[in-house]
């Protein structure tokens, strides 16, 4: 037989067209994002490095506390763990929506998304509940037997991260269900049949067709949480405090807005470098076949 | 001998038997197809084999020794799907040697062996395309290669040129029908197309309702169908209406509505006079011949309709009684003034070829 190359994409005569007409077109929406996007950055820029006096006195600031850096690893270590206890949680909870009968999937889809419309500092409360020392988890287990004090489950890094562990599963969840749910199932039967064991088809097969989506959850959850001010401000401790609580502490009772601009810039600098290489190994098409 | 032994084997979904005790013994080597309609066991039946399923209640042998007990992967059984099912995340050549890293064969062996499979299915140098890269038909030829590269004793295939266009279909079935030579393989495999279970297998099993209605090579199952299902699924038949008015042993006499009396036609099954039965016969075995002008008893009918397609003519006629009949004839056969719409003919054939069905 014969065997033709598969044909180049050609770029569309309507994309041709779009690209032929030049910026006009373009200025409303570059003006939106110029004012409400790039300005403020700008200005965050230039405060860091412009106040009270020009030059990086801030970044060395920064950089040189120990205190700061700390906060800096403990903003890190708690997205880090949320992260992987987002992927963890979320992975069956995902592949049990993508498999099952359509009545469960959707009856727990509204109870995801109906938790993500409920108010934030509500569900965050609930938690303070739920892991004071006298709180249900607390005296379920020492009735159990199994502790004899209250653990510390409030006021601390174990706090914040439980808490934000729960605030941020549903963004882990829905990139993760629809790149499961298109996966054929039958490339499943097809792993078995080639001799490959239930483990090996899972980490052969559906943590590589899955990664796209776990890539998508994972920064999604990890930018979010590292700039999350609510659930560790309330579920968190003063000494062990997250970067976006210093940044308020720095301006609202130091008024340092210089400092504070430069650790916003940090973790804005920070972000951007984890989605770059993010891009860089599930880029646009790369991922997907 | 028998390599492949299914006994008994039934499957139920809630009240409902797929598969109804279904037996079959096939031989090393054979090419074996389930034939049949939609929903009528033969997938069913292919997937507890596979293993997909639990059968309810039955075995299935492999070498002498049940399979049933061993999950899929543990069966070295190869498959290849209606739509393909490649990895999409690796290229061809690591879906070929998926089989052979999950069972941790050496690079070396695995590198032999994917060049070796890649040649047997004509895609060399395709090496490192990704399966979305490639046809339909290429994809399909791949899953051939990834279900044989482990060398394994059975081959099943799922309706593998169903996604396929008809011309490509004819292409991929004369590369099966070579790799089954040139393998050696025994190939299971199921498809509702009768043309394509007549031109590949050595033998047929028609399903119907879960149960095989007959087993046989495809000759067979053509010229004698053992029930009016099976006429009528395998090639093209007419049925006549008629009434049994006295049967004896495997022949009968006949009584068409219009009145017309023929006898000695061969019967399946047993019929009491005055049983209302089928009067099979096939399109290619009917003859025409101007009113009149035949020696032998047939039946008249008005020419309604003729199609040229080709190497043959298609006839529809229509009988006294309303009954429409379709007759193909090769091309060469008819004269170009037979073919007038309206003209009275006669339909006739021999006697070997027609067979009746009770109702």
């Amino acid at each position: 037989m014969t065997v033709t190359d598969v044909p180049l994409a050609n770029p569309s005569p309507a994309t041709a067209r779009r690209r032929g007409r030049g910026i006009v077109p373009v200025i409303p929406a570059l003006a939106v994002v110029v004012l409400v996007f790039v300005i403020p950055v700008l200005a965050l820029l230039l405060r860091s490095v412009l106040e009270p006096e020009p030059g990086l006195q801030n970044y060395a600031a920064f950089f040189g506390s120990t205190t700061y850096l700390k906060v800096l690893g403990n903003t890190f270590l708690v997205a880090g763990t949320v992260t992987l206890a987002t992927v963890l949680l979320g992975f069956p909870v995902a592949w049990f929506l993508a498999i099952a009968p359509s009545f469960w999937s959707r009856l727990l889809f509204a109870i995801i998304i109906l938790s993500m419309w409920t108010n934030l500092l509500a569900r965050t409360y609930a938690w303070m509940v739920l892991l004071q020392r006298t709180g249900i988890i607390n005296r379920t287990l020492m009735d159990l037997g199994l502790i004899s004090e209250p653990l510390p489950l409030i006021n601390n890094l174990a706090g914040v991260t439980i808490g934000m562990t729960y605030i941020m599963l549903p963004f882990m969840i829905l990139p993760l269900h629809a790149t499961i749910r298109a996966i054929d199932p039958a490339v499943f039967q097809a792993a078995a049949l080639c001799g490959a064991s239930r483990w090996q088809a899972f980490t052969r097969v559906m943590l590589p067709l899955a990664a796209s989506g776990i890539a998508a959850g994972a920064l999604m959850v990890f930018v979010m949480s590292l700039g999350y001010f609510i659930t560790p401000a309330l579920l968190g401790g003063t000494s062990n405090m997250m970067l976006a609580e210093l940044i308020a502490q720095l301006v609202q009772s130091l008024l340092d807005w210089g400092l504070a601009g430069a650790a916003a810039l940090v973790l804005l600098v920070v972000t951007l470098a984890i989605y770059l290489v993010q891009l860089r190994f599930f880029g646009f098409g790369q991922a997907r076949s | 001998m028998t390599f492949l032994e299914i006994s008994n084997i039934s499957k139920t979904f809630g009240n409902v038997a797929a598969v109804n005790d279904v037996s079959l013994d096939i031989a090393q080597g054979e090419f074996v197809t389930f034939l049949g309609p939609s929903g009528s066991g033969k997938s069913t039946t292919l997937y507890m084999i596979a293993g997909f399923f639990e059968p309810s209640g039955g075995d299935v042998r492999l070498g002498g020794r049940s399979i049933l007990a061993e999950p899929s992967n543990k069966r070295n059984i190869g498959m290849v799907f209606q739509r393909y099912t490649l990895f999409p995340h690796l290229s061809v050549a690591e879906n070929v040697a998926f089989p052979l890293r999950v069972r941790r064969r050496s690079a070396a062996e695995i590198g032999r062996k994917v060049e070796e499979m890649l040649a047997l299915v004509r895609l060399e140098g395709f090496a490192d395309r990704m399966p979305a890269q490639l046809s339909g038909g290429q994809q399909q030829r791949v899953a051939l290669a990834r279900a044989l590269a482990y060398d394994p004793p059975l081959l099943l295939m799922d309706e593998p040129l169903s996604a396929l266009d008809k011309k490509l279909r004819e292409e991929i079935q004369d590369e099966i029908r070579r790799i089954h030579r040139q393998t050696g393989v025994t190939i299971l495999y199921v498809t509702h197309d009768q043309e394509e279970a007549l031109s590949l297998s050595d033998r047929i099993a028609l399903f119907n309702h879960g149960r095989i209605e007959q087993l046989g090579k495809g000759r067979e199952l053509y010229e004698a169908p053992r029930t009016r299902f099976v006429a009528d699924f395998v090639g093209h038949s007419n049925f006549l209406d008629c009434t049994i008015t006295r049967s004896e042993g495997e022949s009968a006499d006949i009584v068409l509505p219009d009145g017309g009396m023929l006898s000695g036609i061969s019967l399946h099954g047993a019929a009491v006079a005055g049983a209302r039965a089928g009067l099979m016969i096939r399109p290619d075995r009917l003859r025409l011949s101007p009113l009149g002008q035949a020696a032998e008893p047939g039946i008249d009918a008005v020419l309604s309709d003729a199609t040229f397609i080709g190497e043959t003519y298609h006839f529809v006629l229509a009988t006294g009684w309303g009954a429409s009949v379709n007759v193909r004839m090769p091309a060469s056969r008819v004269r170009p003034d037979e073919v007038t719409m309206g003209a009275h003919m006669q339909l006739h054939w021999e006697a070997t070829d027609a067979r009746l069905f009770c109702h």
